[in-house]
């Protein structure tokens, strides 16, 4: 176990180093592609009613964009190499403080998501592929053509209409926290395990309920490929020679499913819900925008429209590391649910 | 057991139930005197005179800080509104203007204080002045448009006095220092964290404020919400008393739907900026309160650039101010709730005052439209694009449709351009867009200040690029005309120019929405189009 372990980790270090050249060419791209992009966001910027030339030039000053494109890669990598990702114009703050204060919302409300996909996606495509034709098969694919069809800022704000417009169930839809509560002394970031560590049940609540519908939204648009690829590879897998053998040893009907089947189908559904992960996390822009959540996609949309290059540039770096750490926790899983996965 | 469950059952709703009743006061409490006011953009800085800072943050820094004067209020129309012609005391407890009009002295309040506890001296307000002028801040380039424009021009007379020198009379020198930028601060505070590169404590006062306002910052989260608690001290209100509320809560919610649904649940007391049409539909049901005031400092217009063929021909521009749907742009962009600024009758052919902006006598008229274009040469019509920003989509898209629909009648065919609003306004600024929509505002809305800054010289906010010698120079001597009958000969002059040149076709004042809870009293339309705080109340 420990030499698997070991093996695992080393090939994780691996993984991570023959991905920084990778993580050099987007901070070098991004870079490029946001100073080729029309506009100039110091005219944006200066965008008072007395901002003249020189207001311009001192805001272009600021941001850095007086000097050429290459010396300005120069200072910016010299920058990134010193942990400093500039400044946003929008919010004034720097960058890395924005993103490290907005990430924890992003993280906690993509994780929900994917959990409520996961419980609602693996038991639906379980059940479609024990009875593959049946109606139930068809219910099944019905509700995920629904969920996927639907897009998330539709959803949300049918969500939003129904359970806190009409219904009242829901708390109003802006930000992380109903405004009155006061929040518990930061830890982790992520509100639900904060005020569970600080003590505060009735907090916590408020947290968990302000979490569901945004998170719920999500999770409708994500559910039908995790749901389809846990169909297909049980179908695989059900199919296959160690399940008829398991049956036919007259082992019970929920070894064979769960332990047997369900382990041997469930890699696919880890790689897939990797890939979804990274692509929720910064596609939810839309969720985040309906429910004023303070995440960092928002954050870099907003950015990206008023040309803020730095926080742009951050949140695309942000998402490639996301990107390469989420590609090695995949493999770990892999690790974890296959053993045989680790010998190289 | 079902016995047992029921009376558990029982106990339970009537502990809840006492536990409510001991609840609701405190907490009903805490809630009457909270404001909770929700917008679509937020708050960046808490120093206005930051370059990027937006309309938020305007409205912030009038609460937390004071000004030496504020502008009073009047009734316009029945709506509360700014009054420009009204300045009166905020720290300074009277002023006195010399009679040539170059001297202004200011005396302090005795009993005004900073937040820390320490009193407002003249020393303060010459360091904040100062800071003003010569600070690279956005401050400097509004004072000038005062004549406020070197630290020399402010002047210690004792702890309680201080003198404001002008080169010339000038009559916005007074009103300018009633504007958002030239704010009161506690200078000793500042200097402590000023540093050899900024003497002037830009950075510290980015994200600290030490004034002496109405409200003091209790937490800043830039792009989500600030939440301010009342200075109890600060006695600068109605009949000297503090602020009505004890806390207000700014809250960005970017997505206008959800602004509309709080106010309407009664979880947000106050919201602006809602779209036409969700304004509209929460008057109709009439539960919460709806003041709509013409921004009477603001103009929308259609631009056409005066230095770009054709629109460099005066005709061209006059077929296109004679081919524009208004009726219809006004009812699709705005669903009519704006102040129009076309369809007006002249008389005499004259415009009726000196005061921009007017209404124009200008109508829906393709056959004049048909005929201006032969004037110009131009009978076939040509090939034009007309653009606006993505940021103004929900009026812009509606109207620009309509624009094409109706100058594709005379023959001439529009391409629509919308453009992300950085790439907007660099275009703008390099003067490259020949047709365009566009709003402008000023602070100070005087007739010279809009032809100055909007409709002479080489800046950015000369959309239309005229370059008219004769209309600049009236423009120039109207704005050190002390006397009131020829300033206002030299408006009506400016306005006649106007609808002769035809730079670009004024269309409308659109309304400053505010919605409401209706126990919220107060509200008057600021010259920053924000809610000044201060103002409001509950009943």
């Amino acid at each position: 176990m420990t030499s698997g372990l070991g093996a695992t980790m080393v090939r994780a270090g691996r993984r991570l180093l023959s991905s920084l050249p990778a993580l050099f060419g987007v901070l070098v791209f991004t870079f490029l592609l946001m100073r080729v992009l029309p506009g100039d966001p110091a005219v944006f910027f200066a965008s008072g009613p007395n901002a003249g030339k020189e207001e311009i030039e001192q805001i272009r000053k600021q941001m850095g964009l007086d000097k050429s494109v290459p010396e300005q890669l120069v200072f910016y990598l010299s920058d990134i190499g010193h942990g400093n990702l500039g400044r946003s114009m929008m919010t004034g703050q720097p960058v890395l403080k924005d993103l490290r204060e907005r990430l924890p919302a992003s993280l906690e409300l993509t994780f929900t998501a994917l959990l409520i996909a996961l419980i609602a996606a693996v038991p639906l495509g379980v059940i479609a592929a024990l009875r593959p034709g049946s109606i139930i098969d068809h219910g099944v694919r019905l509700f995920c053509a629904l969920g996927v069809c639907v897009p998330t800022f539709v959803s949300g704000l049918l969500l939003i209409y129904v359970f806190y417009y009409l219904l009242g169930l829901a708390p109003d839809p802006t930000g992380r926290i109903d405004v009155f509560t006061s929040l518990p002394p930061q830890r982790t970031g992520f509100l639900s395990i904060d005020f569970l560590l600080a003590g505060d049940v009735e907090g916590w609540w408020a947290a968990c309920r302000q979490l569901i519908l945004p998170a719920v939204s999500m999770a409708l648009f994500v559910i039908a490929p995790l749901a389809r690829i846990t169909r297909a590879s049980m179908l695989v897998s059900l199919g296959s020679d160690f399940v008829r053998t398991a049956r036919s040893v007259g082992l019970s009907w929920r070894k064979v499913v769960v332990t047997y089947a369900l382990r041997n189908a469930i890699l696919p559904v880890i790689t897939i819900a990797g890939i979804v992960f990274s692509t929720m996390l910064g596609a939810n822009v839309l969720v985040e925008k309906v429910f004023s959540w303070p995440g960092v996609a928002s954050y870099a949309l907003d950015a990206l429209l008023s040309s803020d290059y730095a926080p742009v540039q951050g949140f695309v770096l942000l998402m490639a590391s996301l990107f390469v750490l989420v590609n090695l926790v995949v493999d770990i899983c892999y690790g974890i649910a296959d053993p045989r996965v680790s010998i190289e | 057991m079902r016995f047992v469950s029921f009376r558990l059952a029982s106990s339970v709703l009537a502990t809840t139930a006492l536990l409510l009743i001991a609840a609701a006061p405190s907490q009903a409490q805490t809630r009457a005197e909270t404001l909770r006011y929700v917008t679509g953009a937020s708050v960046n800085t808490l120093d206005p005179n930051i370059p990027g800072s937006t309309r938020e943050s305007f409205a912030l820094s009038m609460s937390t800080y004071d000004r030496l004067v504020a502008f009073g209020r009047k009734q316009l129309n029945g709506k509360w509104v700014f009054d420009l012609d009204t300045i009166t005391g905020e720290l300074a407890e009277s002023y006195d203007v010399s009679p040539d009009g170059l001297k202004i002295t200011f005396r302090l309040r005795k009993d005004a204080k900073f937040q820390d506890g320490s009193p407002v001296t003249a020393e303060d307000v010459k360091w904040s002045l100062d800071r003003c002028v010569t600070a690279p801040i956005l401050g400097k380039a509004q004072l000038l448009t005062g004549s406020l424009t070197s630290a020399d021009q402010f002047k210690v007379i004792d702890p309680l006095t201080i003198e404001v020198t002008l080169p010339k009379p000038d009559k916005l020198a007074l009103p300018n220092l009633a504007t958002v930028y030239p704010m009161i601060i506690n200078s000793k505070v500042a200097k402590e964290h000023a540093t050899a590169d900024d003497p002037w404590a830009t950075a510290w006062l980015k994200e600290h404020t030490a004034g002496s306002g109405a409200y003091a910052v209790e937490s800043f989260k830039p792009g989500e919400q600030v939440i301010l608690k009342r200075d109890e001290s600060w006695n600068r209100g109605s009949a000297n008393k503090p602020a009505f509320f004890k806390r207000i809560i700014v809250q960005s919610v970017p997505e206008p739907a959800t602004r509309a649904n709080l106010v309407e649940r009664g979880d947000a007391d106050l919201v602006l900026d809602l779209q036409a049409s969700d304004v509209q539909s929460l008057e109709a049901k009439g539960k919460l309160k709806v003041i709509s005031t013409p921004q009477y400092n603001a103009v929308t217009f259609v631009s056409m650039n005066n230095q770009i063929p054709p629109f460099d021909n005066v005709n061209v521009r006059r077929a296109i101010a004679s081919a524009l749907p208004y009726d219809d742009m006004f009812k699709a962009a705005l669903f009519g709730r704006g102040a129009p600024l076309f369809g007006a009758t002249w008389a005499d052919g004259k415009p009726a005052n000196g005061i921009y902006p007017f209404q124009q006598p200008l109508k829906l008229d393709l056959d004049k439209a048909r005929e201006y274009l032969k004037a110009a040469g131009l009978p076939e019509g040509f090939s034009t694009t007309f653009s606006f920003n993505v940021g103004q989509a929900s009026t812009a898209e509606p109207m620009a449709a309509l624009v094409k629909e109706s100058l594709g009648k005379i023959g001439i065919k529009v391409d629509i351009q919308k453009l992300p609003d950085a790439q907007m306004s660099t275009q703008i600024n390099e003067k490259k867009l020949p047709f365009f929509t566009e709003g402008i505002v000023a602070w100070l809305p005087s007739t010279d200040y809009f032809y100055r800054n909007f409709y002479t010289g080489s800046q950015r906010w000369n959309y239309s690029s005229i370059n008219n010698p004769d209309l600049a120079a009236i423009a120039q001597e109207a704005r050190f005309e002390p006397d009131k009958a020829k300033y206002e000969e030299a408006g009506r002059k400016l306005n006649a120019m106007h609808f002769d040149l035809m730079p670009q076709v004024m269309l409308w004042q659109p309304n400053q929405d505010a919605v409401m809870a209706p126990s919220i009293e107060g509200y008057t339309y600021e010259f920053h189009r924000q809610v000044d705080y201060r103002d409001v109340s509950r009943k």
